[in-house]
């Protein structure tokens, strides 16, 4: 049998070779079409795709509905424009120098509007915009006001004019080629999986040991660095550099290329750019009309491609022409363990208004251990947990964890020194497969180039937790018990020395429990210490040797199950009656 | 199904704007660039109709009707997309908005087109650019005109200036004040306004706290009407001299007739005020072809495209030798006689036009004549 071509296996992946026909017709486009018009239309479409690519890092990667973009690009704009006219500078100097104007006003204003979430974050970032526009159009004596300046020069690069026309489409389209592939290397491999993960479960992404807020601050900044560079472009195509450049309809182009293309995709990116462009000036002869059929256009487009246009491709080669599932990958080494430590915590509190969720827990888990906590609902067990994890903030008390107080510390961090959970509701990514959401959570180990090394490592815990038929599967199409293993598989990724589990038998069956039971039995004779938060005893039963019950925040009794389940406190506070043998409670 | 209802739309509408293509006239081709959406669509939709009537009227060439939006992008796309067709575009009638002409122009010298306008924006002929030609009064003949009458013939000395933070505002401004500042006038307060502002209450209350005896706008249109709607309904009546946006019937359209007692606007023109014969009939002419009033933008735009045809039957069409004969002859026009200044300001006449009170059509209550030409 004869290894395959790999050109034609790369050629039958995805929708790659609708990509490469897309490629060679937008190059080959100009040659038929030929005239200024067309050239200028590829042009400028080329200066919105690199706008539109850098504008995915923050926007369609960090999962941030940033409305800052039309500013940076404005800004760079300004910057390349007020060097050229005022300075006599080539390209050579404003464009650098535009992109280091707009990516160093990111770090300025990302500090304090990186904070804020969801639409303040929008709001903020839009806010920027108007401070920006402002400026330009009173700030007369440098920017020109709301005239602007004018007659800008043709783009100079080390003396030699790059005229519009060829010339400028060719530089323009090498820079986003070169964007491209920048952006590509930047999010694509394990990092696009890990980006994935922060995007639709950031609390998961943090628990996997990814600091969300450095890798967005990190998306913000290449957003406008894209930004600054396709404005240093644009402002020698136009030749006139005024306020309208920082209006919000450039910014709303930009969020339609995003949105139409994809938000994700370069490819998407560029296709975007180039349609949204050339869809105008189509209609443009409709007079005033053309707004709405523009308008029109581009919400059948949504509709029918609510994933973009990338998406839409992909969804059509799936359904007509489905890729046969790759074998599985060959398994690598089991992840290294962390080193044996000792859970300390000492008063520990938590106080939700008047509410004591966590009052004054005193708890020691030795290494190697395996502790139940239960409790009536409110008792404090996930606040707790929450806590040990980094993802609720003590008021007082002290988390001793190898030599260390962790207490109050992000989850990121508490997760790299060898603390793994999982969560009561599933935080799975339903869209991508069981063995990229294990293989995503040791991107801070691996990195982006080392895909193939966490997809081994993602293997093998897979087929440790019998899931390895389910390894191209995409979670959401998994059953809960397996999708549970997943979550469990994802969160032994870093070999963690302790891993914390919030009520792992939720919503499954009586064969996936035992299951489950099994597995973590598994777990903890190989040395990981386990400390799970459950309302089944008799599931507990199966592998823990310590039963911790909590009441309105506090330890009201701590020792063997059996022990616990006889206790009067916890008769009276939880259990209601004595259980039967082998009953459950919850 | 609704996949494949959206791929099937798709093709087909690929496929016809693949068919579509500017048709290549055997005659000259007059492609008419204006913004026909956005904050200034009334008024580019009156360039566009002064344009479109008298090609109409001639018939003798091809044109193209083409919406710049608000964006200088924009407008240079459709630059480039009328110039597909060297052989027989000669001349480009541009939009009023400055910020777009003053993106155009670099591209005008590059292909050698002459750019008709009639955008006031000042920098436009300051710029030493020999293919502009602006067939509107200008800054340095309207603003002139604007603050002599609020103090040569309403005798007011304290003028509060309101004005747009677009470029057709700052520009005036600039004028207004060195004018008011010469004839021993200084301005009181100004403000700038951003054209998305609707309630300027707020402005008008700082405007009054600083005991102005006349309000002078320079405003695009809506802004215009609600200033006016909100001044009087505080109880100001101050008389107002506003921009030419007031000139327009489509502004007084938005306000009652009580509301436009003692507002008075400076323009180049008020085809409704009458004045003439021919005047009357182009008024009547525009009426029955669009089904609304001309204003000077149209009449202006009009009297611009007249000039272009009486030059294209004489010879020139386009390129150098259409530049140096609209830099060289004079034309007689309905709304005044055009001659270049060497700069390219074609118009220099400009009228004072005010409402009684009674009616939406204003009287035409001053004539300058030959403005800038005088200083």
């Amino acid at each position: 049998m004869t290894a395959r071509n790999p050109v034609r296996a790369w050629l039958g992946r995805d929708i790659n070779v609708l990509l490469l026909a897309g490629a060679i017709g937008l190059a080959a486009w100009p040659f038929f079409a030929g005239d200024a018009y067309s050239l200028r239309l590829l042009t400028v479409a080329g200066i919105y795709a690199l706008a539109a690519i850098g504008y995915q890092f923050v926007f369609g990667h960090a999962g941030a509905l940033s409305l800052a973009q039309g500013a940076f690009f404005g800004f760079g704009a300004y910057v390349a424009g007020i060097l050229s006219v005022r300075m006599g500078a080539g390209f050579e100097v404003t464009f650098p120098a535009a992109i280091a104007a707009s990516t160093v006003l990111a770090a300025l204003v990302a500090l304090p509007v990186l904070r804020l979430q969801s639409h303040y974050f929008a709001l903020a970032t839009l806010g920027i915009g108007q401070v920006v526009l402002l400026v330009a159009v009173n700030w007369e004596s440098v920017t020109g006001g709301a005239n602007g300046i004018p007659n800008v020069p043709a783009l100079s690069l080390l003396g030699a004019t790059v005229g519009r026309g060829w010339p400028m489409l060719l530089l323009v389209w090498s820079l986003v080629a070169i964007g491209a592939l920048i952006a590509r290397r930047l999010t694509g491999g394990l990092t696009g999986a890990a980006l994935r993960l922060m995007r639709e479960q950031p609390m998961a992404a943090e628990a996997a040991g990814i600091d969300i807020r450095g890798v967005r601050f990190a998306a913000f900044l290449l957003s406008a660095l894209y930004g600054g560079a396709a404005g240093a472009l644009q402002v020698h195509t136009v030749r006139v550099v005024s306020p309208e450049v920082l209006e919000f309809p450039v910014m709303v182009m930009l969020l339609a290329i995003a949105v139409i293309g994809g938000r994700t995709s370069v490819a998407g990116a560029i296709l975007g750019a180039v349609l949204l462009v050339h869809l105008p000036e189509w209609f443009r002869p409709l007079e005033r009309y053309y707004l709405m059929a523009y308008g029109l256009a581009l919400l059948a487009m949504i509709v029918a491609a609510p994933w973009g246009l990338i998406g839409l491709l992909r969804h059509v080669r799936q359904r007509w022409l489905p890729e046969p599932e790759p074998p599985p990958p060959v398994a690598g080494p089991m992840p290294v363990g962390r080193p044996p430590a000792r859970l300390e915590i000492t008063g520990l509190t938590r106080r939700f208004g008047g509410i004591r969720a966590v009052d004054g827990i005193d708890l020691v888990v030795t290494p190697g251990e395996s502790v139940g906590i239960v409790g009536a609902n409110g008792s404090g067990k996930t606040t707790l947990l929450n806590m040990i994890a980094g993802a609720e903030k003590p008021d007082s008390g002290r988390i001793g964890w190898a030599q260390a107080d962790i207490a109050g510390l992000p989850p990121y961090r508490i997760a790299r020194a060898g603390i793994a959970r999982t969560f009561q509701t599933l935080k799975l990514v339903d869209g991508t497969t069981a063995l990229d959401n294990v293989a995503a959570a040791s991107w801070h180990e691996f990195g982006g180039p080392g895909r193939d090394a966490a997809r081994a490592a993602a293997m093998a815990l897979l087929q440790k937790l019998d899931l390895a038929e389910t390894a191209w599967k995409p979670c959401g199409a998994l059953p809960p018990g397996l999708r549970r293993r997943v979550e469990i598989a994802r969160a032994l990724i870093g070999g963690p020395a302790l891993l914390l589990l919030d009520e792992p038998a939720a919503g499954l069956t009586a064969a996936e429990r035992d299951s489950l039971a099994g597995t973590l039995a598994a777990l903890n004779n190989d040395g990981t210490t386990v400390v799970v938060v459950e309302h089944d005893l008799a599931f507990l039963e199966k592998f823990v040797a310590r039963i911790v019950c909590l009441d309105q925040g506090r330890i009201i009794a701590d020792g063997a199950p059996a022990d616990v389940r006889a206790d009067p406190g916890v008769v009276a506070a939880w259990l209601g009656q004595p259980l039967d043998e082998g009953g459950g409670h919850g | 199904m609704k996949l494949r209802i959206f791929i099937t739309a798709f093709a087909a509408f690929l496929s016809l704007m693949l068919l579509q293509g500017d048709a290549l006239a055997e005659v000259p081709n007059f492609p008419v660039l204006v913004p026909l959406t956005g904050f200034l669509s009334l008024e580019g939709t009156s360039q566009r109709n002064g344009a479109v009537m008298a090609l109409d009227e001639d018939k003798s060439v091809a044109y193209g009707v083409f919406d710049t939006a608000t964006s200088p992008e924009v407008a240079v796309n459709a630059m480039e997309r009328a110039l597909r067709d060297r052989i027989h575009t000669g001349v480009i009638i541009g939009p009023i908005l400055g910020t777009q002409m003053l993106a155009m122009l670099p591209l005008a010298e590059e292909y050698q087109v002459p750019l008709v306008t009639i955008s006031g924006t000042a920098k436009l002929t300051e710029m030493g650019n020999p293919w502009i030609f602006r067939f509107f009064p200008g800054d340095a003949v309207t603003k002139v005109a604007h603050a002599r009458y609020a103090v040569e013939e309403l005798g007011r000395r304290r003028p509060a200036i309101l004005y747009q933070t677009t470029a057709y505002g700052q520009s005036g401004r600039g004028h207004l004040e060195t004018t008011f500042r010469s004839l021993g006038a200084v301005p009181v307060y100004q403000e700038g306004l951003d054209v998305s502002v609707r309630d300027v209450t707020a402005a008008l209350a700082k405007a009054m706290a600083a005991k102005p005896d006349v309000l002078v706008l320079h405003l695009h249109s809506g802004p215009t009407a609600l200033l006016v709607r909100q001044a009087r309904a505080q109880g100001i009546d101050l008389p107002i001299v506003a921009g030419s946006a007031m000139h327009q019937p489509t502004t007084a359209a938005l306000l009652e007739p009580s509301e436009l007692r003692d507002v008075c606007a400076e323009t180049g023109s008020s085809p409704i005020s009458g004045g003439s014969p021919e005047m009357e009939r182009f008024t009547a002419d525009y009426r029955e072809k669009f089904g609304s009033d001309p204003d000077a933008f149209a009449l202006a735009q009009y009297d611009a495209t007249r000039m272009l045809l009486v030059a294209r039957h004489t010879g020139p069409t386009g390129g150098a030798p259409l530049r140096d004969w609209l830099a060289s002859h004079e034309f007689r026009g309905l709304a005044m006689t055009y001659k270049s200044d060497g700069k390219g300001n074609m118009a220099h006449d400009a009228v004072i036009v005010c409402y009684d009170g009674s009616t939406r059509t204003p009287h035409i209550a001053m004539r300058y004549k030959g403005v800038d030409l005088a200083r």
